[in-house]
């Protein structure tokens, strides 16, 4: 399964391209531009969910955007937490 | 859908790049030649935008940048063989593949997913 | 003899302007490799410009070698014979001597 970070805006071909190859047991960590897909009630955020996969979203960037309470089933986390997930997924993909 | 550690393939280069736009299509181009001229398995997948980079006819002389067309029709020459293309993009861009510098095979999403799932490493580029 | 001064070259000796490029110039950067061009150099420096037309780029070793299979034959299409004509690194020092840029992907 796929690790993918998620650094684009909704609006871009990036994140279009990435949300069409998620499968579920995947993974998409949220981080910079793409923190932007963690607002609720909207269609990004319905759609990544849609697909299955585990979600997250660093919190630093995720606060640096005012985005203090990402949608409901988009884990926050840090530093050590991505650094374990890339641990945890034998492949990663970035999307930018 | 699981894939046996033996049958796992080193790397796959996801193109996914319009070939002038930016300077990452000519680096995952260079990426990928310079992998297979040292004798390492590399495929490649060109995903959304990326197939705009098998447009055929592509003129980059005037601009004195790099043909990206014509470096790609070089791959099998550096034994790139398994080339693949998202068949969506391809469609939404109305693309003449029988014209295009490299011969590969058209894959649907769920084809694609699969594909990634059997290489040990990702590049998207 | 059209002779190229030293500044026409960079510091690994490739032609820093390819339009300035000729026959002469060819064997002006040959011999500064110690080497004679014969018949056999030229149909490999012929097939080198070539490449470079179709793919617009110098080609390291392996395709260099498949594309002489191709258009030479499968004897001239070995990494031997091209080491016999230009000893050490083929496909470097043929794009040199043939007035290409140095393959990219080529130590």
């Amino acid at each position: 399964m796929i690790l993918h970070t998620l650094n684009a805006l909704p609006s871009s071909a990036a994140f279009g391209d990435c949300l069409k190859l998620l499968q579920p047991g995947d993974a998409v960590v949220l981080l910079g531009d793409g923190v932007y897909a963690a607002l609720e009630d909207t269609s990004p955020c319905d759609e990544l969910r849609a697909t299955g996969v585990e979600l997250f979203i660093l919190q630093a960037d995720a606060l640096l955007a005012g985005i203090d309470r990402p949608a409901e089933g988009c884990n926050s986390i840090g530093m050590d937490e991505l650094v374990a997930l890339t641990e945890r997924f034998p492949r990663q993909l970035a999307w930018y | 859908m699981t894939v046996a550690d033996a049958d796992k393939k080193p790397l796959l280069i996801v193109m996914r790049q319009s070939p002038y736009g930016t300077s990452l299509a000519k680096a995952a181009v260079d990426v990928a030649l310079a992998t297979a001229a040292f004798d390492q398995l590399v495929d490649l997948l060109f995903v959304g935008d990326g197939v705009l980079q098998l447009l055929a006819g592509q003129d980059s002389q005037s601009l004195g940048k790099k043909n990206i067309g014509r470096q790609l029709a070089s791959l099998p020459l550096y034994d790139i063989n398994q080339v693949y293309f998202d068949a969506e993009a391809v469609s939404r861009y109305n693309l003449d593949m029988s014209s295009s510098p490299v011969t590969a095979k058209l894959l649907n999403p769920q084809e694609m997913q699969q594909l990634m799932v059997a290489y040990d490493h990702l590049l998207g580029l | 003899m059209n002779t190229l001064p030293a500044e026409a070259f960079d510091s690994e000796g490739f032609l820093r302007d390819l339009s300035q490029w000729d026959a002469e110039v060819a064997q002006q950067i040959a011999t500064a490799e110690n080497l004679q061009l014969t018949p056999a150099h030229w149909e490999v420096l012929n097939l080198l410009r070539a490449y470079y037309r179709e793919f617009d780029s110098s080609p390291a070793m392996r395709p260099l070698v498949k594309y002489c299979a191709i258009n030479l034959g499968a004897d001239k299409g070995k990494s031997i014979y091209l080491m016999s004509l230009f000893p050490g690194s083929p496909a470097k020092i043929g794009s040199k001597i043939a007035g290409l840029p140095k393959p990219d992907n080529c130590l």
